[in-house]
């Protein structure tokens, strides 16, 4: 989380980024006009609809890489589980909107759970979980879940809304459990950790939820039909192609206002850029360390329900979390990691990267496209970017110093 | 030992020679009794038994070359299924049989060319003219020779590999790390490698005989400790322990960083070659799934299981996951919804008597924190709505996928409580075993302590005193 302004930038290259970016647009409307004059379907629709999807994946990616990005900048954790939490927010969702309404004992844990989540919302703008406000509302959500959970099957939004308290709470605990004993260990303890905890969370999702292909599609008016008039062709598509943009701009902006005016905010800001001296501040570290997971898996949930909409299935849940997850980590990393900005400016490049990419080479008759390398160009361009600038585009310098 | 001349003195010259021929035929004998213990385990034990020890030996090659990168050079490295991939792709295309060759021709949906499918170890040496290393007999050459290439095309890959390492560190250079093993996975069965890979397909049908053998297999896995193990303590591994410890300490002190830290992946990306080798040899095909991910996070639990930069340590481990993997079936078959709550029950009973037993030892407060009281409730709670055995109980639940649930946890447990590992990084040594550390000074040893302390001989030991004394009389 990038507060500082960052005007270390020699003047003399100013120019630079808008050279590249110039050239490459230039170079990408080139290639559109080759492809248009070569085959008649790579007309206008045919990059619209690409356009499209590379912004919904961007939008997705961006709510995960959102957690990546805040977990770094407080402590310099690469939360390889991260993925994992997403896939666990898709499938939260998917049995909120479809196995609903549940008997008694289902409602009741899960009414637990989502108690326990309400009361991390409410103590976002609390002083404290057990202020009377915050222990009130938790009790009162308690039983109106627990009454709600068996009355019938729950709509999309609540499914979402429920499914992004569920994972917070997921969050919190993996944070709780197996990081929070970490805080002095070396870095590497820290990472295999979370890698434990990803493998721990695919064979746990495997045994619990499913192993298979799970079909998404709840009722919901995101999904109905839209066609976009373009010249003389229209575009099949649905509502989600603004839905999911919108549902990432409003997270983005709650964010971004709770981050800048919220005194937990100012606290998170402050532990990002020196823990052991906001310590000293009086700034309760481990409750900011706790807020951010809460806050990163509440996003990343949002971003699984969008998938499974998207997609319309999930997939089983030991693959369904690696790659979103590896993509979300590439974007925060080409957006400068640690910085909230840039995990979306990231998330938007590698949308592009992978959808646009491949639609602008496209299978043709003397060439057989590169969809199939569309995932290891994810894997290519993060060390890439690792390789030449770990900082990112506007990242500040991580590199360890002496 | 007498210095001869010439030469520097070295470590080694610390060991009395006596010792020193005690412990080489101390070794020699080990390994006999260890031959003798593998004859009667191969002759009195099932296949089952045959088999996990074939594993353990190849994976313990794998750990210990994995092992040179993390525990000896510090470097999380989490690309090591990609080499073996390698190692193993190799070997498959290598030593496939003629029969298996014709399945894959006469296959539709196979990519592979008629040129790639010539790429064997039979047409080499019928090319060299060595005919006479074609015959069914000498099948073992040519299984050895087309392991060892595998191990070498690895180490290409790890020098490639190994570059990043000079310009990242810590977390980024593990991401990068995981970044090629992916890269290696996702690839090989794109278009580009899919010649050589047979896509998604691979090949099926590898004579099994050399990867089940645990004559083969340990004899691999005695040359990798053997060499390994001698790196260690050379000057290569002192350096690349230097680097593990400090690395801009190490680099003022004249260690080549550039140098020592690709010597190391390119090391170990050979082994993991060879290993990758033996493991397809254990399966009897190759196949992309061979080669998840999760293998390395199975080697990384055994290296941090058994203790980070040991050696012994390392292979203790690997024992540990292999005997979880080839022996935790009762974990993952069908019981009762009640009996799982059992289970479930008197683990988290087990998980706070630890964590309760580990406050005590460590005398933290308050001593009835919520990691001893949660689990404990809990269990408490699933005893009890266990022996109700209400309705809701009645299914069969599978355990799917619960030795690696087990080992995940078992990493993290180990994480927290012991980051070290069982052994740390201490290594097995005869020397250790028969207290040598612990004995006398020689005759020598002892004259010269005897001039050192005696202030009429040493002047500077009297000054050393009198210094010492200053304050006390000072105070």
């Amino acid at each position: 989380m990038s507060v500082a302004s960052h005007g270390s930038t020699r003047r003399s290259r100013r120019w630079l980024p808008y050279v590249v970016l110039g050239g490459l647009l230039i170079l990408i409307v080139l290639r559109m006009s080759y492809l248009m004059g070569l085959e008649g379907r790579f007309n206008g629709a045919f990059f619209v609809r690409a356009l499209i999807d590379s912004v919904k994946l961007g939008s997705l990616y961006a709510l995960i890489a959102l957690g990546y990005t805040m977990v770094y900048g407080i402590i310099r954790l690469i939360n390889f589980a991260h993925g994992e939490v997403f896939m666990v927010g898709a499938f939260a969702t998917y049995f909120l909107f479809t196995v609903t309404p549940y008997g008694w004992v289902s409602a009741l844990l899960f009414a637990a759970v989502l108690a326990f989540g309400v009361n991390r919302l409410v103590a976002l703008f609390r002083t404290s979980p057990r202020d009377p406000v915050t222990l009130g509302a938790t009790g009162v959500s308690f039983v109106a879940l627990f009454f709600l959970l068996q009355a019938g099957t729950w709509p999309f939004w609540a499914a979402l809304i429920g499914s992004m308290l569920a994972t917070g709470v997921l969050g919190v605990t993996i944070e709780r459990v197996a990081y929070q004993p970490l805080r002095t260990a070396p870095r590497n303890s820290l990472l295999i950790t979370a890698i434990a905890v990803s493998f721990l969370l695919q064979n746990l999702g495997l045994l619990t939820l499913t192993n298979r292909q799970t079909p998404f599609r709840p009722e919901t008016g995101l999904l109905n039909a839209v066609q976009l008039p373009i010249g003389e062709q229209v575009v099949q598509t649905n509502a989600l192609f603004v839905g999911i943009p919108l549902l990432t701009l409003v997270l983005v902006l709650v964010l971004h206002n709770f981050v800048t005016r919220s005194r937990l905010g100012r606290a998170m800001r402050a532990a990002a850029q020196d823990a052991e001296t906001a310590q000293m501040m009086g700034v309760s570290v481990n409750k900011v360390i706790a807020t951010t997971f809460f806050i990163g898996s509440i996003l990343a949930a949002a971003g699984g329900a969008m998938w499974g909409l998207n997609f319309g299935s999930l997939n089983q849940p030991a693959i369904l979390g690696i790659l979103p997850g590896i993509k979300a980590f590439a974007a925060a990393v080409i957006g400068g990691i640690g910085s909230l900005p840039g995990a979306v400016i990231g998330a938007v490049v590698i949308g592009f990267s992978e959808s646009f990419l491949t639609a602008l080479f496209p299978r043709t008759a003397d060439f057989q496209g590169i969809t199939e390398f569309k995932d290891t160009f994810a894997f290519v361009l993060l060390i890439i970017v690792l390789l030449i600038k770990p900082s990112g585009i506007v990242g500040e310098d991580l590199s360890e110093k002496v | 030992m007498k210095k001869t001349r010439g030469s520097t003195p070295t470590a080694l010259d610390a060991v009395d020679p006596k010792r020193r021929l005690r412990n080489v035929a101390l070794t020699l004998g080990a390994l006999a009794l260890g031959a003798l213990a593998l004859y009667l385990l191969e002759g009195i034990g099932s296949s089952k038994l045959t088999q996990a020890l074939a594993l353990c030996a190849i994976w313990g090659i794998a750990t210990v070359s994995l092992n040179q990168i993390n525990g000896t050079l510090g470097i999380l490295s989490l690309g090591h299924h990609g080499f073996m991939l390698i190692g193993g792709y190799t070997t498959g295309l290598l030593t496939l049989s003629e029969a298996s060759r014709r399945n894959i021709v006469n296959s539709a949906r196979s990519t592979m060319t008629e040129d790639t499918l010539a790429l064997s170890m039979t047409n080499l040496f019928n090319s060299l003219g060595l005919t006479g290393l074609t015959t069914p007999e000498t099948e073992w050459v040519r299984f050895v020779v087309a392991v060892l290439f595998g191990g070498i095309l690895a180490a290409v890959v790890g020098l490639i590999v190994g570059f990043p390492s000079l310009r990242l560190r810590g977390d980024y250079l593990a991401i990068v790390t995981f970044g090629f093993g992916e890269i290696i996975r996702l690839s090989a069965s794109t278009r580009i490698f899919s010649p050589l890979t047979n896509g998604a397909l691979g090949f099926s049908g590898l004579n099994s005989d050399f990867g089940k053998s645990v004559w083969w297999t340990f004899g691999f896995l005695a040359i990798t400790v053997f060499v390994i193990s001698k790196i260690k303590y050379s000057s290569y591994g002192r350096a690349m322990q230097a680097i593990r410890e400090d690395e801009v300490a190490a680099e003022a002190m004249g260690v080549n960083l550039a140098y020592h830290k690709v010597l190391g992946f390119v090391i170990s990306a050979f082994f993991a070659g060879i290993a990758g080798g033996l493991w397809v040899s254990w399966l009897a095909g190759v196949r992309l799934e061979y080669f998840l991910f999760s293998l390395t996070f199975f080697f990384l639990v055994a290296i941090s299981a058994g203790g980070t930069g040991s050696i012994t340590g390392v292979l203790l481990g690997t024992a540990l996951v292999v005997f979880v993997r080839q022996y935790g079936d009762p974990l993952e078959e069908t019981y009762s919804l009640q009996t799982w709550l059992y289970i479930a029950s008197a683990v988290l009973g087990i998980a706070a008597v630890a964590a309760a037993a580990f406050r005590t030892f460590r005398r933290l407060r308050p001593r009835w924190n919520p990691s001893v009281w949660v689990p404990a409730a809990l269990a408490v709670v699933g005893v009890v709505m266990a022996s109700l055995d209400p309705a809701f109980l009645d299914g069969t639940f599978r355990g799917f996928g619960m030795r690696a649930i087990f080992l995940s946890v078992l990493l993290i447990v180990i994480m927290i409580f012991r980051p070290e590992g069982i052994v740390g990084r201490a290594e097995f040594s005869w020397g250790r075993l028969f207290g040598d550390d612990r004995s006398q000074p020689t005759d020598e040893e002892r004259r010269q302590d005897a001039w050192l302390s005696n202030p009429e001989l040493n002047k500077s030991a009297a000054v050393d005193d009198a210094s010492r004394r200053l304050p006390e009389g000072g105070a």
